[in-house]
């Protein structure tokens, strides 16, 4: 008789230990596909000069960072920061996709805020950047030595998240022969 | 740069005032007294004072006022642009429409939980000035003390962890990040304060609740005080859910209107549960049974509230309406949701032995049918609330992440409400205490022969495919109408006068038959189109020629847009015209397709525009929803079915 009246706190007990589990998850984490997957073909122009062009074989024999970014995007300029120090003292090659952008206005950006980047290349319709799975601006992946993703990030790189994921990924990448 | 940007947007009326810092005094005002109104309201039925009773009643009003305040601060920095406050600075922009920055206020997180303690707190008061009169001062005392409990927590949440007043100082961003562009609509301005109303107004049934089982006794005065207090939110929460609904058919460009998404579920299961307990009051206080039941469901109702709030605000569920989320938030509503939910069943567990009556009815019986609306409506609950939790339990197993969708809903959904529809049409005939079946079934039997005569016939006599559910479906549809109708003629047989009480149940039930009728026929004979057009060129869908007549640049003031000109014709009937839109905010480079929508009672005829195509064309989807308007209008019977049957609450006070 009595134990009948429990039986809404037992389901209750169940579902807040259920929410507290599914809290310390991360739902909009979504993992990328290509993780651990070759990086996507692809063959684009370069920004500085659009009769040269570059595909992902530019990655291979090193480390890569590749960023997607655009002029029009607003989070790209709070990393943007972050990005020049990284390719001044970390001595890893710095990608840039230039993702639906005007070729005037990107080469524009970056004579204003200053340019990390060795290459960038333009996928002026987002056709390449569909390949890549990228849902916006700034996503950035990390590629190893033999031309495959190891990580990627949605949305701004902060200083924590490269302390935290990038900076050990990338020592530990390096160490890999 | 900075500097030019600055003189650009400072003709848009960008103002920085000390107005938030007054905000977030307020807020810290409003906790104070939301904690005197807890407990010198323990004091007062502790020691049965007279002067904390006051102090209690005072400090409502305090905190409502401060809270208010802090509500108006928040607008009027919205107004003035003040983008040294974060929450503005993510939720506007210089050029975002007047309305839109009063109704950003509230489009946001911190906002929306401002909107939640203020509208609590507008509750107490209401509770205070129409309801305290009816209940012995020392059980009032027990569910303002209660409300002033809750509030604190919820105050405490809002200034620690999502304070909306936080500033960025000194190096402010100059330009808003701009409200989401599907925001932008007078949807959201109604919407939110509207659920709100709802599923906060359950507080007060759940204190009620809490203050029976302290007391130990539950009579005839706490369930006619309490009823109000169901019926109102309730009312508040039907008309809420409707207003969301018809938001996202205009907003989302689908012609979808529910999408089961976690942010639906949320405002529909305390909805089904206070259904529940609707129903379940109207036993307690005309049979004087039920009762342990009706507290379960009073604190089920409020638990749901709390639940939908914390899926909503923590993130753990990630939905089209994308809120921000983080991680302390969730961890702070999860703790609160512990305590208030875990200890009230505790309570509940420990003090139900109080309430146990044996039942004083048959089997077949008003009150068993009700007894049955209950049960379908909590098992309702129950696979709702597993199809909306089972992400997160795969996920916390490892299982991967997934995501349970329309599918799954439909499926479990119908064979639970069919079945309430069928017992629906005869539920007023049955009578309290006992029914006999034969006599039922010899007083309806055409009538429910006929329905379903009409139901399976009707459509395939007007020319529709003939599908077995959508026969069910429209039947049992028909026959509540009929079967509410027929009670309606038997009332003014036996009485010359039907009550205001009739009324409302009669208003309500009708609500809930037009709303199936509307869902049944509109799923079943919606048709769609997605296709490629020229300038001039027609298309035909469901006898309707579209016409495409003109392409046009029109700009807001905050989004550049083009908007496309279709000529609608049936027959030989004359042309109407439609315009449907596609429009790009610059500030979230984002595009939005605002359909254009034809109404009228039978159909909308709904189109939007996808995107433009090389050779000058674009790809349009065309829509054909027949019966929409019913689904909403149905929603509005249960909000006037619900103010009736207030309005018949207050009369019998009055008696």
């Amino acid at each position: 008789m009595k134990k009948r009246f429990l039986l809404p706190l037992i389901v209750f007990t169940l579902i807040i230990a259920i929410l507290w589990r599914g809290l310390a998850l991360h739902p909009s984490q979504i993992p990328s596909p290509l993780l651990n997957k070759p990086a996507p073909s692809f063959q684009l122009p370069t920004l500085s000069n659009p009769k040269k062009t570059t595909s992902n074989k530019d990655f291979m024999g090193h480390i890569t960072l590749m960023n997607v970014w655009a002029s029009w995007c607003f989070a790209c300029a709070e990393e943007h920061e972050l990005l020049l120090q990284l390719a001044k003292n970390q001595g890893i090659t710095l990608y840039g996709l230039n993702y639906k952008d005007d070729v005037l206005a990107a080469k524009k950006w970056l004579k204003e805020h200053g340019n990390p980047y060795q290459t960038v290349a333009v996928d002026e319709t987002g056709n390449a950047a569909i390949d890549w799975g990228v849902y916006g601006t700034p996503e950035t992946f990390i590629i190893d030595k033999k031309g495959i993703i190891r990580y990627k990030q949605i949305g701004a790189i902060t200083p924590e998240i490269w302390e935290q994921n990038l900076k050990p990924l990338i020592q530990q990448l390096r160490n890999e022969t | 740069m900075a500097a030019r940007q600055r003189t650009q947007y400072a003709t848009a009326g960008e103002k920085i005032t000390m107005i938030p810092e007054l905000g977030n005094f307020a807020l810290i005002l409003a906790l104070c007294f939301s904690l005197i109104q807890g407990v010198s309201s323990l004091c007062a039925y502790r020691k049965n004072n007279a002067i904390y009773f006051q102090l209690g009643t005072t400090a409502i009003l305090g905190q409502f006022g401060f809270l208010a305040f802090a509500m108006l601060c928040l607008i009027i920095s919205f107004l003035n642009n003040d983008m040294t406050v974060m929450y503005v600075q993510e939720h506007s922009h210089q050029l975002l429409p007047f309305v839109y920055r009063v109704g950003a206020a509230w489009g946001g997180h911190e906002g929306s939980l401002l909107l939640w303690c203020l509208i609590l707190s507008a509750w107490t008061v209401a509770f205070v000035i129409f309801g305290a009169t009816q209940l012995p001062k020392t059980s009032s005392a027990k569910i303002v003390m209660m409300l002033g409990f809750i509030s604190a927590g919820f105050i405490t949440f809002l200034f620690f962890t999502s304070d909306p007043f936080r500033r960025v100082f000194p190096n402010a961003p100059i330009i808003g990040d701009d409200l989401t562009p599907i925001l932008q609509d007078p949807g959201l301005i109604f919407h939110p304060p509207m659920l709100y109303l709802g599923y906060v107004g359950f507080a007060i049934a759940f204190a009620f609740a809490i203050c029976a089982l302290i007391e130990g006794k539950l009579d005839k005065a706490w369930v006619q005080a309490c009823r109000p207090w169901v019926i109102l939110p309730w009312s508040f929460l039907s008309c809420g859910i409707v207003l969301g609904s018809w938001w996202a058919y205009r907003e989302l460009g689908w012609g979808g209107w529910w999408f089961w998404d976690p942010v639906e579920n949320a405002s529909l299961l305390p909805w089904l549960s206070a259904t529940a307990l609707l129903h379940a009051l109207i036993v307690s206080e005309k049979r004087d049974v039920f009762k342990g039941w009706t507290l379960l469901l009073a604190i089920v109702t409020f638990a749901l509230s709390l639940l939908g709030t914390f899926l909503v605000r923590s993130g753990v569920l990630v939905s089209v309406h994308a809120f921000a989320s983080d991680p302390t938030r969730g961890l702070f509503l999860l703790c609160y949701l512990t305590v208030i939910i875990g200890g009230a069943f505790i309570f509940y567990g420990c003090r139900i032995k109080h309430f146990y009556q044996p039942p004083n009815f048959e089997l077949f019986s008003r009150e068993t049918f009700l007894l049955f609306n209950s049960v379908v409506m909590l098992t309702a609950v129950a696979t709702i609330t597993i199809g909306t939790l089972y992400p997160i339990i795969l996920d916390a197993l490892n299982l991967g992440k997934i995501s349970v969708g329309e599918p799954y809903f439909n499926t479990v959904f119908l064979p639970i409400i069919i079945p309430v529809l069928l017992l629906m049409g005869f539920a007023p005939h049955v009578s309290w205490g006992q029914q006999s079946f034969i006599k039922l079934w010899k007083r309806l039997r055409f009538t429910f022969l006929a329905c379903l005569a009409l139901g399976f016939i009707g459509p395939w006599a007007f020319g529709f495919t003939f599908y077995w559910l959508t026969g069910l479906g429209v039947s049992f549809g028909i026959w509540i109408i009929l079967a509410t109708c027929q009670y309606m003629w038997q009332l003014w047989k036996s009485r010359k006068k039907i009550e205001v009480q009739h009324w409302s149940m009669i208003v309500a039930h009708l609500g809930i038959a037009v709303l199936a009728l509307g869902i049944t026929l509109n799923k079943s004979y919606s048709e769609e189109r997605q296709v490629k057009m020229l300038l001039g060129e027609t298309i035909t869908l469901a006898g309707y020629q579209f016409t495409f007549k003109k392409m046009e640049d029109t700009n807001g003031s905050n989004y550049q847009s083009v908007t496309a000109t279709f000529a609608v014709q049936k027959n030989n009937h004359s042309p109407q015209l439609l315009s449907a839109q596609q429009r790009i905010y610059r500030s979230h480079d984002q595009t939005l397709s605002k359909p254009g929508i034809l109404v009228n009672v039978w159909r909308d005829l709904y189109l939007a525009l996808g995107s433009s195509l090389p050779d000058g064309g674009w790809s349009v989807r065309i829509y054909y929803k027949p019966f929409v308007r019913w689904i909403w209008f149905g929603g509005l019977m249960l909000l006037l079915g619900g103010l009736l049957s207030l309005l018949s609450l207050q009369k019998k006070s009055r008696d």
